[in-house]
């Protein structure tokens, strides 16, 4: 499980995230959602380590990221785009990530395959395409087979056959037990995935429950999510 | 983790980046270059017996000359080993850095960051003496062997000097690039103070305080060649050096382990 505890981060005089609080169980998709700057990033950073939280704390399994012994078998995370050197192949930069966890050769190909790189292995990222630099993000995410998955904004400049891909796939993964936690602000796209919401405007949580839960009383997901987020539609995309 | 699996990581990362590659053979083909026009006036200068004009003609000598190449070689090494991690990507390729990747898959930061030091000391390690090796053999091919007046034991010192200073000075670059996280300004700064102008050397014309200075104090490793009076004798020299780079390197640890990334 993963757990966000009253997660408090400022930057200079600005609360960027407010006592942000939620949890993402096995077996479920959580969706994460809010308008573009409204702490989805942040708070995903802080979950993985990459950022400090000022107050609260963010737990995998009841462990910080940090203390993680080989994170890459426990979390898969996809942040901040692609997250290689643009100079790089796909290949090299998942054979280094291989190399640190003792992962074989052949998984490193399994992956590409599986996220339909294989015949791009060899060109340099910075040659990549949004959507394809989604995929190798994602690759990443997948190699070393973990039990969490963590993903923001992973439908980014996917296009629709990428994105009903990605669903599946994270589908899957909650029905075979795993833990997904993605973030999104295209609320259209994740509203066929998630088994749970977290909804955030302005660094803080308005609404955490189920699909029904938080769709109660207004009339869709849409108009929930600009309802609680106070954004008029297309705000924010 | 094992730490060993750290290490190799890093290894592996700096092995496949191009702009590793890159550094290192510029500073190769420069060391050549630079080899080769000494060696050719050394060989004319002992043609018209005028061997005393060309300072000396001995290969190693007119190999060894070049060897601040390799230093800026190593500033390139541990310079880039680091801004890598923070080069953006383009934009309509969704931005994003290496360094989020570093830190999910290896969030063990002190050991991140000496498992990079490492991959430095490495790097200069197997450049400095293989391109003295590969510099001293084209001189030697030029100007002859028989012309060589430097002893085995001598030039395997001044070999292991310059690469202690240039370990030492990749090492200062790496440990300044953590704390600005763009490769810019060291690279600029460190290659014009070791090769056209140094600040530190006209500093010095000021305060004998100059003398201190990292760069100023590791330069009697560089044993035999020119340079100006005064100053630390090589062991102090290489002590202070030493100091200097350690303090950066804490520095640097200190900042990179409580940072946001």
């Amino acid at each position: 499980m993963l757990l966000i505890d009253q997660v408090v981060k400022r930057r200079g005089s600005r609360t960027v995230l407010d006592r942000v609080t939620f949890a993402a169980r096995p077996g479920r998709v959580t969706a994460f959602l809010g308008p573009n700057g409204a702490g989805k990033s942040s708070t995903l950073r802080i979950l993985l380590g990459i950022d400090r939280a000022d107050q609260g704390r963010a737990l995998i399994g009841g462990r910080p990221y940090r203390s993680l012994r080989e994170p890459l078998r426990t979390v898969g995370a996809m942040l901040d785009g692609v997250g290689a050197h643009r100079s790089r192949t796909a290949w090299s930069h998942l054979a280094w990530i291989a190399r640190t966890h003792g992962i074989p050769r052949r998984r490193v190909r399994e992956v590409l395959e599986q996220v339909g790189l294989a015949g791009h292995a060899g060109v340099r990222v910075g040659r990549y395409s949004l959507g394809m630099g989604q995929r190798l993000g994602l690759a990443a995410a997948l190699l070393g087979e973990p039990e969490v998955l963590v993903l923001d904004e992973p439908v980014n400049g996917l296009d629709p056959e990428g994105i009903r891909w990605i669903r599946r796939l994270v589908r899957d993964h909650a029905d075979a037990g795993g833990t997904v936690l993605l973030s999104s602000h295209l609320i259209g796209e994740v509203a066929g995935v998630a088994d749970d919401l977290v909804i955030i405007a302005n660094g803080r949580v308005v609404r955490t429950g189920t699909l029904a839960e938080v769709t109660a009383g207004h009339g869709d997901l849409e108009e929930t999510f600009f309802a609680l987020t106070g954004g008029a539609p297309g705000v924010g995309r | 983790m094992r730490y060993g699996r750290i290490l190799a990581g890093e290894l592996h990362k700096a092995a496949t980046l191009p702009a590793v590659w890159g550094g290192v053979a510029g500073a190769l083909l420069g060391a050549l270059a630079v080899t080769l026009l000494n060696s050719v006036a050394a060989r004319a200068a002992l043609e018209n017996g005028r061997a005393e004009a060309w300072g000396s003609t001995s290969p190693f000598e007119n190999a060894y000359a070049a060897m601040p190449l390799t230093v800026v070689g190593a500033v390139v090494l541990g310079v880039v080993v680091i801004s890598s991690e923070y080069t953006a990507n383009r934009a309509d390729a969704g931005g994003g850095r290496q360094i989020a990747t570093t830190l999910t898959v290896t969030p063990y930061r002190i050991q991140v960051l000496a498992a990079k030091a490492i991959t430095v000391v490495v790097g200069v390690m197997v450049i400095a003496p293989a391109t003295l090796l590969v510099t001293v053999g084209l001189a030697r091919l030029v100007i002859g062997g028989g012309a060589e007046t430097v002893s085995v034991t001598a030039a395997v010192t001044r070999c292991l000097g310059g690469t202690l200073y240039a370990t030492l000075t990749g090492l200062i670059a790496f440990a300044v690039t953590v704390l600005t996280r763009s490769g810019i300004l060291p690279l600029l700064v460190l290659i014009m103070n070791s090769t056209l102008v140094s600040g530190s050397l006209l500093l010095t014309k000021l305060t004998p305080l100059a003398h201190w200075l990292p760069d100023l104090a590791g330069r009697r490793l560089f044993g035999g060649l020119d340079t100006v009076d005064g100053g630390l004798a090589p062991l102090p020299g290489a002590i202070v050096m030493s100091g200097w780079t350690l303090a950066l390197l804490v520095i640097a640890g200190a900042v990179f382990s409580r940072r946001d990334a």
